[in-house]
């Protein structure tokens, strides 16, 4: 593995990125699951294939958008559709959590639309949906840098507000929180993180990579700080060795990273179970009371 | 059987028309019960059946089978499994659902690598191809139906209550339990089924968003059964007409369509409160 790993520049390139990736994604996963978001986080990643297919669709007929990058359209298609969940969430208000099936599945409609305009059905598609080590580019590497760098960069200067609006909304709203503008931002980075991503894990599974290594963590962080650490450990774990595992037989990196990290959950958890130690779950403040 | 007798279009479109019905009618349901979500991870433990399917009948090619009915009996399992955490951890019902739908495009995602099916069967199944609908796949959709509607017959009162008040129904006496069961069953049931005609990315879509345009209209649940069976069914026929012409997976098509009724059924409201106020 080491040998191919220094003659394949591909290669390099992947664990590059995947590096990065197991990093970021649980880190904001962290965020997620304590908002208790986690499926949004599947419907942005469904939106963004519906931009990449968008995208798909008029590079075929407009040669300007040739040299746009697909995933700024992915990530732009996802940002809007987080807009758009807001927005149906006020007019279904009694049936709040109805807006995220309706925005999901209109999203890959739409997606499957664009794709067979522009006969997308390829293995290009396939990667997409399931992710892919071979096709990282050195252009790749610097964009996820870049992103890294900038989400890394929010999330050091506004910390306090997101973390503040994930424990108690309305508190922070009280104490003079911009908190739309605040909410704006985390659905934005989350669209970045998801765009970014989905190189290697693809489409289908980024909201995995930000869930499970949470879902694992919650079992052994005593405070929001030791949270972060072991999530990031669980999500780079299942990160390098699945795309080990990928590269020597031959499987889609998406399915070996997101069923590794589905193993150290069960493991850890059978074995919490087995030591007699409570397996924990997060429970928000209003259902305690 | 008659179905052998009908062309590969006709079978299309007859299956697509008993998706049609059945997907929303369940979906409603669904809708009540507050869980259009568990839907959208099951149809994904569907995918990991059927690649499973595919890639024993590559193994074993002897046995001649069809990777729906493997794709069923994986729905029906995740389905419980689902039924089975959100009883047993209350608190853990966020995280149960994205879990299962993790593990199971994640599995399937190893499925496929694995076996050496070319790309368009998997995306017959994530996407839908009516023109694929073999026989044998029509055999499965109307025994599925069927089943559907028998169990929607005979238990559509204790359906109602258990979906409606689960406490009130233990109650008057209803066993609960084996109502929840029927629900998976009923849930794996259109999942496969659905399979063929929309993809399983697509299931979620049929059996929630005739349901959402239904809300605006419907002034009780019997109402909004039969509007969410009207509308799916003129979304199935329109989005197959649509993909016939412009040679549009059916699948996509079919969701936009369902995806411009919705979008009608919510405008539609304000716009003609706007006349009114207007003609007064």
């Amino acid at each position: 593995m080491i040998e191919a790993l220094l003659k394949y520049e591909f290669l390099q390139h992947a664990f590059l990125v995947g590096g990065l990736i197991g990093f970021l994604a649980p880190m904001l996963g962290v965020f997620i699951v304590v908002r208790k978001l986690s499926l949004i986080a599947d419907t942005l990643s469904h939106l963004t294939l519906t931009g990449i297919a968008c995208h798909l669709f008029l590079t075929q007929h407009f040669s300007f958008f040739l040299q746009l990058h697909p995933l700024w359209m992915g990530m732009s298609f996802s940002v809007i559709g987080a807009v758009l969940l807001e927005k149906l969430r006020h007019i279904f208000h009694s049936f709040k959590e109805f807006a995220i099936p309706v925005v999901l599945s209109s999203g890959i409609g739409l997606g499957v639309v664009f794709l067979s305009l522009a006969d997308g059905f390829n293995n290009d598609l396939f990667q997409y949906l399931f992710g892919s080590m071979i096709a990282v580019t050195k252009e790749d590497v610097w964009t996820v840098f870049f992103v890294t760098v900038i989400v890394m960069g929010l999330l050091m200067l506004f910390y306090k507000e997101i973390l503040f609006l994930s424990f108690d909304e309305e508190q922070a709203r009280v104490s003079g929180i911009r908190s739309n503008f605040s909410q704006l931002l985390f659905i934005v980075m989350t669209a970045l993180v998801i765009s970014i991503s989905m190189r290697i894990v693809g489409i289908l599974l980024v909201s995995s990579l930000m869930i499970l290594p949470v879902a694992t963590a919650l079992q052994f962080a005593r405070s929001f700080k030791q949270m972060f650490a072991y999530a990031i450990i669980f999500g780079e774990l299942a990160v390098v060795f699945g795309m080990w595992a990928a590269f020597s037989f031959h499987i889609a990196p998406g399915g070996t990273i997101v069923v590794l990290s589905l193993l150290l959950f069960i493991v850890l958890l059978s074995g919490r179970k087995l030591l007699g130690l409570p397996v924990r779950v997060y429970r928000s403040k209003k259902e305690e009371m | 059987m008659f179905e052998l007798s009908l062309s590969f279009i006709e079978r299309g479109i007859v299956a697509a028309m008993i998706v049609g019905v059945i997907a929303p009618l369940v979906g409603a349901m669904l809708f009540v019960r507050r869980s259009s979500v568990v839907s959208e991870s099951l149809s994904h433990v569907t995918l990991t059946g059927v690649s499973a399917g595919v890639l024993l009948a590559q193994v074993m090619e002897t046995i001649p089978m069809n990777p729906l009915y493997i794709g069923f009996g994986f729905a029906l399992v995740g389905s419980l499994l689902i039924e089975k955490l959100r009883q047993t951890f209350h608190h853990f019902q966020d995280l149960a659902a994205p879990m299962i739908l993790s593990a199971g495009i994640g599995l399937s995602a190893v499925l496929m690598s694995i076996s050496t099916a070319g790309y368009n069967e998997w995306y017959d199944y994530l996407f839908g191809s009516i023109i694929s609908v073999s026989p044998s796949d029509l055999r499965f959709i109307m025994i599925t139906a069927f089943i559907v509607l028998l169990i929607f017959y005979f238990f559509q009162k204790e359906l109602i209550i258990v979906s409606f008040d689960e406490e009130f129904a233990k109650v008057s006496g209803v066993s609960t339990k084996g109502m929840n069961f029927l629900f998976s069953i009923l849930v794996a049931l259109v999942i496969s089924m659905s399979m063929k005609v929309v993809g399983i990315l697509l299931v979620g879509a049929l059996i929630s968003l005739p349901v959402a345009a239904s809300l605006k209209v419907a002034r009780s649940f019997r109402q909004l059964l039969v509007w969410s069976v009207i509308l799916g069914e003129v979304a199935v026929m329109s989005g197959v007409y649509f993909s016939y012409h412009y040679s549009i997976a059916p699948g996509g098509m079919i969701v936009v369509m369902s995806v411009l009724l919705l979008l009608l059924f919510l405008l539609l409201p304000s716009l003609m409160h706007r006349k009114q106020e207007g003609s007064s």
